[in-house]
């Protein structure tokens, strides 16, 4: 039973990720590319990660794909895609090149023999993470405030890069 | 579901954000095929953390993090996007070389 809809939710994630990768237009593409984050929320919850499927959902379907939706709707129109039409054999040497990182990856990890089993790990709760989080000791308090010094310093650069100078006009 | 059916499954994301970054030819669709190859990287920390690791809870957490630095690329770039299609009304890659050396 788990595996037939790990199989399943598998199979939707790859389908929806091509589409995200591949859809001329890149509005399509935009809510692909959110199914495939909600397939792979699903499969978050399978692997007992509650956690990190409530991250998957809010961060990066409520803020970055709809940033990115913004980014397309406020440059591009919709279909901006077709005046740079993609060429056969760049597709080709695409699929060329990814086919053949995966093969090696697939080899490299197929000769891996990996560390003993351990079982699989009790389901994290979410008291565990927040308490990890913000511990001192063996904790991830200084990569959290780092982040947030990073997410400021990344907004501050947004708002100078993207302002007009002062002489041009609009 | 084993350890290895995950792995396979985000090496095959991992691929096609490879597919996607050399077929693309807009700015716009090359960030959707980042944002496809780090969906796979979480995957992949999930996996481990749900089947081998001693340590489950730090799995658990360093996608958050991906996420978080994911989202201060989508500002910057959002911001690199407006002042480039401002200047030159188009974000084709192949005509934005003002940094070639």
């Amino acid at each position: 039973m788990s595996d037939l809809l790990f199989y399943l939710l598998a199979t939707a994630l790859v389908i929806f990720s091509l589409l995200a990768v591949h859809v001329p237009n890149l509005l399509h593409a935009a809510i692909a590319l959110i199914a495939s984050f909600f397939v792979t929320a699903a499969i978050y919850i399978m692997l007992e990660m509650e956690f990190l499927a409530l991250a998957q959902i809010m961060l990066y379907i409520g803020g970055i794909v709809i940033f990115m939706l913004i980014i397309i709707l406020l440059t591009t129109g919709i279909g901006e895609e077709r005046r740079l039409p993609v060429t056969i054999s760049r597709r080709l040497a695409g699929a060329g090149l990814a086919a053949l990182f995966l093969g090696g990856l697939i080899v490299a990890f197929g000769r891996w023999t990996p560390p003993a089993p351990a079982g699989t790990n009790p389901a994290v709760s979410l008291d565990a993470i927040g308490l990890r989080l913000l511990a001192t000791q063996n904790g991830f308090v200084v990569a959290f405030e780092l982040i947030s010094v990073l997410l400021l310093t990344a907004l501050v650069g947004a708002v100078v890069i993207a302002r007009k100078d002062k002489g041009e006009t609009p | 579901m084993t350890l290895s059916h995950c792995i396979v499954l985000a090496l095959i994301l991992c691929a096609i954000g490879v597919y996607g970054l050399l077929s693309r030819r807009n700015l716009i669709g090359l960030l959707l095929s980042v944002e496809v190859m780090l969906n796979g990287a979480n995957l992949n920390f999930a996996a481990f953390a749900h089947f081998r690791a001693t340590d489950p809870v730090a799995g658990a957490i360093f996608p958050v993090f991906v996420m978080a630095v994911s989202a201060c690329e989508m500002a910057v770039a959002l911001a690199i996007v407006i002042a480039l299609y401002r200047g030159r009304r188009q974000l084709d890659v192949r005509s934005l070389e003002e940094l070639r050396g």
